[in-house]
C-alpha cells in the first residue's frame, strides 16, 4: 500500500481543494447571518477583568438597567488570560460593546483597527465625564490626544511594602535610599528571612522591579521614549544600569533562591510575607486587600507601605510612581446601541460609583475623591496611596500594558531570563532593542 | 492490499465507498482544511484584528533564524525523547506485569489507572500545588532524597518535572496498552519455551517483547505525538520559565499567536510542528516495519 | 476483549499440564524487576492522590503552615461548598454535553469510514485510510490559529460546538484506525455467507460487523471521552463566557479566581473527577478493556 503514495497525491490535492471550496463558500455565505455583536435584543456586553472589584461593576450594572432599556450585560473575565480573552474576542464576531482596558499600548491594536469609538468630543461636550476625573488620568487612557476611554477603577500604584514586626525586630526602618536598601538586604539575610518576596513565575511582577529601577535611574524619559514606538530607547545607558542592578540583586540574594517558582497568582509570594518568610515584596496597591482577605491580623497589623526608595546616582525623581494610573471602560465601534453604551459609561463618573469604589478599598480617580476617603476600609492606607500618586511628577504606566503585546510578551520573556540568570543585562538589552 | 485474495462472491455486498465521505468531509473541515490554512497564514502576515497580509517568505527565514525556535525545537525533541525513554520501560514492564491473572495484581493496576481519570490540567495543577518550594509536599520529601525543593526553579529539574508529570498521567494508558497486548501473545509460546528451559529473562526478550513489537510502536507514536504537543502542562506549571527552559514548540506557538498576535508566525511554527510530527511518527512506523506487519496479518 | 482464551493450548497432556503448573506456580510473583517497580510506581501514584484529597479537606491556613503530609486536624468541606458555589455544575453540565455529544459524532462517522476501508478495495478508500494514518500525527495546536479563525467566521466562537466540532474531528484518526483493526477480525466467509442470505451492505454492517466490533466501538467511545474530558486547548481558545465553560478551563480559572486558596483549588480538581471516578467504579471492566483495546493487535 506504499506504492500509491505518489500516483494518489494529485487525486489528494484535489480532494483538499474541493473540500477547502466548500468551507470557504461556506464562510462567504455564513459572514452575513453571523453577526451577533452580542447585542440583539437591546443588551449591550461589558467584558471586565475578573477579580474582586467585579462587585462594584456589578452593582452599576444592576443599577443602570433599572433605568435603561438597553440592558447592559456584564462579562467577567478571569485575569490571567483577560487581555487574550479580550484580543480573541474583538476579532471576533461575537466581539464585546464595552470592555476593560488599561489604555495606552492596550487599546493601540484596536485603534490602529479603528475598532475603538473616538470620545474625544463627547467627553470634552459633557461637563460631568470632563470635570468629573482627574485630567491627568483622563489623557493616560487616551492616545495620541484623543479620548478613547473613561476611568471605571481605582488608582494602582505599586508600592514596596513590608513586614512592620521583621522591621522592629531588626531595628530597622522603611528604606527611603538604595544604603536602607542593601542594609535591610543584608541584615535579613543573616538572618535567613528572603529581604525580598518576588513572584518570579508569574514574570509580571519582576517587571515592576525594573519599571521602577529604570525610573529611578534614568527619569520617566526614558520609557516614553521607548513607548512612543522608539525601540532604540532600550539602548539607552540606564537600561543597562537597571538591568544591571536586577542581576546583582538577584546575585546577592536579595529574591531568595526558589522565586522562580514561586508564584505571585496562587498567593505564594503574598504569603511569604505574611508569614515572617520575607521581608519585603514590591507590588500593586492591590497587595493591601490581596493580604486582607488572605492573613487579615497581619493586614491590620504589621503590614507597613513605603514609596519605592532612591538609587544612588539616579536622575529620577524619587516621588515619580509607577503601575497602574486606572482602568477604563472603551466602546466597540461596532455596537449597535453607541448612546446606551456612553450614557453606561457616565455613570462611572457619578458620586456613588466612586462612594461604592471607596467603599471596596479603592482610590477612585474622580476629581471629589480626597474628600471622600475617610469612609475607606483602611483610611490610613486610602490616603496615603491618593497622596503618593498626587504628589508624583510622574505616573508611568505599567510597561506590559503600555507597550503593544507584540513588545510586552518579549520583554517579560526576556526580562524572566534576566532574573533567571539565563541572559546577562547586555544581553537582555540586546533582545530588547531587536524586537519588532 | 488485501493479499490478492479472490472471494466467490466478489464484490457483491461491498458498501458504496460514499459512506466514508460524510466522516471524511468532516476530517477534512475541521483537521485537514485548518491545516491547509495554517501553512497559507505561515506565508501571511496577520495580527488578529485586521486582514492578513502577504509576508512573502519572512517568517519562514525568521524561523529557521530565530534562536528561540531552535531552543524551542531542542526542548520538544528532549522533551519527547525523555518522556519515551521514562515512559516505555515503566509501562512495558508494568503492563508485562499486570497482564498476570493474579488478584493483588488487579488491585494495584485499579490504583494505577486513577491518574488517567484526572484531566491533564488538574494533574498539572495538583503538581503544581505539590512542587511550591515553601509550601508544597516537595519542601518536607525532596530533602529525604536530596533533592531540592526548587525543582520547578531549576531549567533541568522543570523540565524532567514536565515529563514526569506527563508520565504519570498517561502510564496506565500506555501500561494499559502492553498489557493488552502481552495477553495477546499465544500461551504456547510461552509453554514451548517452558519446555526448553528458557528462563524468565529469556522468555522476556526471546517471546514478550518481540511479540509486542506492535504495541510497542503504538504506544511510541502516541507517545511521541503526545510529548511533541505537550501544552496545558508547560503552560499550568512552568509557563515556558525559568527563563525560556521550557518553553517547547507548542508553547512557544501558543505564545507567538496569542499573547504576542502574531499569528502569521504563529502558523509557521505550527506547520514546522506538524512536519515533525508526522516525520517522527512515519520514521517510526517505518522503522519497526509496521506496515508490513499489518498486512502480513490481513493474510492470515 | 476475552481474545486472550482463543490462544490457549488446544490439547495437551495430562503430564505436560502438572509441569505447566509448576511452571506456572514460579511464575505467580512474575519478573521480580517488575514487581519491585510497581510498587515504586504505587508510592508515586498514591502520594499526590492522598495529598490532594487530605489538603482538600485543610482550612487555607493549615495547608500553608502544617506539614503536607499530616492529615488535617480539622477537616473543613468548607472548600468544597465553595467551589460548588462558583458554578461548577454548569460546567460539568457542559464537559458531560461536550463528552457525549463527541463521543456520537465520531462514533456516526468513524464506524462507516473504518467500514468502507476494511470492506472495499478502491483506491479512493485507500486513499482515505491513509490520510486518517497520517492524520494521527496532526498536533491540534497546529491548526488553533486556523480553528479560530474557522469558528470565528462560523459563528460558532464562544459556544459548545466550537469545542466539540474540532476535538470529534482529532478523535477521526486513532478512532478509524482502531476500528478497521477490529473489523479486519470479522471473517470474510461470514459476510459472504450474509452475502449468500442476499443481505445489503448496510444489514452487514449493522448485524454483522457493528455487533462483532462491539470491544473496537467501546475502545474508540472510551478514547474519545477521554479526549473530550482532557480537552483544554480548544475551550481556552474558542470560548470565552462562563455559560460555555469546561471543567478543564474551570480548573484553570478557579487557579486564578481562588488564587490564595490553595485548598479550593484542589477541593475543585476532586470535584472535577467525582463524576468520572463513578463511571470507573460502575464500569471499570469496560473501561480497561476499552482502553487497552487502544493498542490493537
Amino acid at each position: 500500500m506504499r506504492s500509491g503514495i505518489f500516483t494518489q497525491g494529485t487525486r489528494a490535492a484535489r480532494w483538499t481543494a474541493a473540500g477547502a471550496a466548500m468551507v470557504m463558500a461556506g464562510l462567504l455565505t455564513g459572514c452575513g447571518s453571523g453577526s451577533g455583536s452580542g447585542s440583539d435584543g437591546g443588551t449591550i456586553t461589558a467584558y471586565v477583568y475578573g477579580d474582586d472589584a467585579v462587585k462594584v461593576q456589578q452593582a452599576a450594572v444592576t443599577e443602570f438597567n433599572k433605568t435603561s432599556k438597553v440592558k447592559v450585560k456584564l462579562v467577567s473575565v478571569p485575569g490571567t488570560d483577560y487581555v487574550n480573552k479580550l484580543r480573541s474576542s474583538m476579532g471576533s464576531p461575537s466581539a464585546p460593546d464595552i470592555f476593560f482596558n488599561w489604555g495606552g499600548g492596550s487599546i493601540k491594536p484596536y485603534v490602529d483597527a479603528k475598532q475603538l469609538v473616538d470620545l474625544t468630543s463627547t467627553v470634552n461636550g459633557d461637563a460631568e465625564l470632563k470635570d468629573g476625573f482627574l485630567p491627568s488620568i483622563m489623557t493616560a487612557g487616551g492616545l495620541d490626544g484623543k479620548i478613547y476611554g473613561v476611568p471605571m477603577r481605582g488608582m494602582q500604584p505599586v508600592m514596596l511594602f513590608y513586614n512592620k514586626k521583621l522591621f522592629t525586630e531588626n531595628k530597622l526602618e522603611a528604606p527611603k535610599t538604595w544604603e536602607d536598601l542593601q542594609k535591610a538586604i543584608t541584615t535579613f539575610k543573616a538572618q535567613g528571612i528572603t529581604p525580598f518576596a518576588l513572584g518570579g513565575s508569574d514574570k509580571w511582577p519582576e517587571l515592576m522591579w525594573m519599571e521602577y529601577l529604570l525610573d529611578r535611574i534614568g527619569g520617566p524619559e526614558v520609557f516614553k521614549k521607548i513607548q512612543n514606538g522608539d525601540s532604540s530607547g532600550w539602548g539607552d545607558p540606564a537600561v543597562l544600569k537597571a538591568a544591571q542592578t536586577v542581576k546583582d540583586l538577584v546575585d546577592q540574594g536579595a529574591f531568595g533562591k526558589n522565586f522562580n517558582s514561586v508564584d505571585y497568582g496562587n498567593g505564594g509570594a503574598p504569603t511569604l510575607l505574611n508569614k515572617g518568610k520575607a521581608a519585603m515584596h514590591l507590588m500593586g496597591s492591590w497587595e493591601y486587600s490581596t493580604q486582607l482577605g488572605k492573613a487579615p491580623e497581619f493586614a491590620k497589623k504589621d503590614l507597613g507601605w513605603t514609596a519605592f526608595p532612591t538609587v544612588a546616582g539616579g536622575v529620577g525623581d524619587a516621588a515619580d510612581v509607577v503601575g497602574n494610573p486606572t482602568n477604563y471602560w472603551s466602546i466597540n465601534a461596532r455596537t449597535k446601541h453607541k448612546d446606551a453604551a456612553i450614557a453606561f459609561l457616565k455613570t462611572m463618573a457619578s458620586q456613588k460609583y466612586a462612594k461604592a469604589l471607596v467603599d471596596n478599598g479603592d482610590i477612585p480617580t474622580t476629581s471629589n475623591a480626597a474628600s471622600m476617603l475617610s469612609t475607606s476600609p483602611n483610611p490610613q492606607f486610602a490616603n496615603d496611596q491618593y497622596s503618593l500618586v498626587q504628589k508624583a511628577p510622574s505616573f508611568t504606566l505599567s510597561w506590559d500594558q503600555a507597550l503593544e503585546s507584540q513588545y510586552a510578551t518579549p520583554l517579560l520573556t526576556e526580562l524572566s531570563k534576566l532574573f533567571a540568570g539565563k541572559s546577562s543585562p547586555e544581553q537582555f538589552v540586546a533582545a530588547m532593542k531587536a524586537v519588532k | 492490499m488485501r493479499g490478492g485474495r479472490k472471494t466467490a462472491v466478489g464484490n457483491v455486498g461491498r458498501p458504496p465507498v460514499s459512506w466514508a465521505l460524510p466522516g471524511i468531509l468532516f476530517f477534512a473541515v475541521f483537521a485537514i482544511v485548518p491545516l491547509a490554512i495554517a501553512v497559507y497564514l505561515s506565508f501571511c502576515k496577520w495580527d488578529g484584528l485586521n486582514s492578513p497580509t502577504s509576508a512573502g517568505l519572512d517568517n519562514w527565514t525568521r524561523l529557521f533564524k530565530d534562536p528561540e525556535v531552535r531552543q524551542a525545537a531542542w526542548l520538544s525533541l528532549l522533551l519527547t525523547t525523555i518522556s519515551w525513554a521514562f515512559q516505555t520501560p515503566v509501562a512495558l514492564l508494568l503492563g508485562v506485569w499486570a497482564a498476570g491473572r493474579q488478584r493483588s495484581r488487579a488491585v494495584l493496576s485499579a490504583v494505577f489507572f486513577v491518574p488517567l481519570l484526572l484531566s491533564t490540567t488538574a494533574i498539572a495543577m495538583l503538581f503544581h500545588a505539590l512542587l511550591d518550594p515553601n509550601f508544597g509536599v516537595i519542601k518536607e520529601i525532596g530533602p529525604w532524597f536530596g533533592i531540592d525543593p526548587n525543582v520547578m526553579g531549576s531549567s533541568t529539574g522543570a523540565l524532567l518535572t514536565v515529563a514526569f508529570v506527563g508520565g504519570w498521567q498517561f502510564m496506565p494508558f500506555h501500561t494499559l496498552i502492553y498489557q493488552g497486548g502481552t495477553r495477546q501473545i499465544p500461551q504456547v509460546l510461552y509453554q514451548a519455551a517452558e519446555m526448553d528451559g528458557a528462563g524468565m529473562f529469556r522468555q522476556f526478550f526471546h517471546i514478550t517483547l518481540p511479540q509486542l513489537r506492535n504495541t510497542i510502536t503504538t504506544s511510541s507514536v502516541l507517545m511521541i505525538v503526545g510529548s511533541l504537543t505537550y501544552f496545558d502542562t508547560v503552560l499550568i506549571m512552568t509557563k515556558g520559565g525559568p527563563g525560556t527552559d521550557t518553553t517547547v514548540l507548542p508553547y512557544l506557538m501558543y505564545r507567538t499567536g496569542f499573547q504576542t498576535y502574531d499569528l502569521g508566525y504563529a502558523a509557521a511554527i505550527a506547520t514546522a510542528l506538524v512536519v515533525v510530527a508526522t516525520a517522527l511518527s512515519l520514521v517510526l512506523v517505518r522503522f519497526s516495519g509496521f506496515g508490513n506487519m499489518r498486512s502480513t496479518r490481513e493474510g492470515m | 476483549m476475552s481474545v486472550d482464551t482463543r490462544h490457549t493450548a488446544p490439547t495437551v497432556s495430562p503430564a505436560f499440564r502438572t509441569r505447566l503448573a509448576t511452571a506456572r506456580r514460579r511464575k505467580r510473583w512474575g519478573n521480580p524487576l517488575a514487581g519491585l517497580g510497581s510498587l515504586v510506581w504505587l508510592v508515586l501514584v498514591v502520594v499526590p492522590l492522598y495529598t490532594l484529597i487530605s489538603s482538600s479537606l485543610m482550612h487555607q491556613d493549615e495547608a500553608l503552615n502544617g506539614d503536607p503530609l499530616a492529615f488535617p486536624t480539622n477537616p473543613t468541606l468548607d472548600n468544597y461548598k465553595t467551589v460548588l458555589d462558583s458554578g461548577f455544575s454548569t460546567m460539568l453540565g457542559n464537559t458531560v454535553i461536550v463528552a457525549a455529544s463527541t463521543v456520537a459524532i465520531v462514533l456516526v462517522l468513524a464506524v462507516p469510514v473504518a467500514y468502507v476501508a476494511v470492506r472495499t478495495r478502491s483506491r479512493l478508500s485507500s486513499l482515505a485510510f491513509r490520510t486518517f494514518l497520517l492524520g494521527v500525527a496532526i498536533p491540534a495546536q497546529a491548526v488553533i490559529v486556523p480553528l479560530y479563525l474557522l469558528i470565528g467566521k462560523m459563528g460558532l466562537y464562544d459556544s459548545l460546538p466550537a469545542i466539540i466540532l474540532p476535538t470529534a474531528a482529532f478523535a477521526m484518526p486513532v478512532a478509524v484506525l482502531i476500528l478497521s483493526g477490529t473489523m479486519r477480525d470479522v471473517s470474510e466467509e461470514m459476510y459472504e455467507a450474509m452475502a449468500l442470505d442476499g443481505a445489503t451492505p448496510l444489514r452487514m454492517l449493522w448485524q454483522l460487523a457493528v455487533p462483532m466490533s462491539k470491544g473496537g466501538i467501546s475502545t474508540v467511545a472510551i478514547y474519545t471521552a477521554l479526549q473530550a474530558w482532557n480537552g483544554f486547548l480548544f475551550p481556552l481558545i474558542l470560548t470565552q463566557s462562563e455559560e460555555n465553560r469546561v471543567l478543564t478551563l474551570g480548573l484553570f480559572n478557579f487557579q486564578t479566581q481562588f488564587g490564595v486558596n490553595i485548598p479550593a483549588v484542589l477541593a475543585a480538581i476532586v470535584l472535577s473527577v467525582v463524576p468520572i471516578f463513578a463511571v470507573y467504579l460502575v464500569a471499570r471492566k469496560a473501561l480497561i478493556n476499552g482502553l487497552m483495546g487502544v493498542g490493537g493487535k
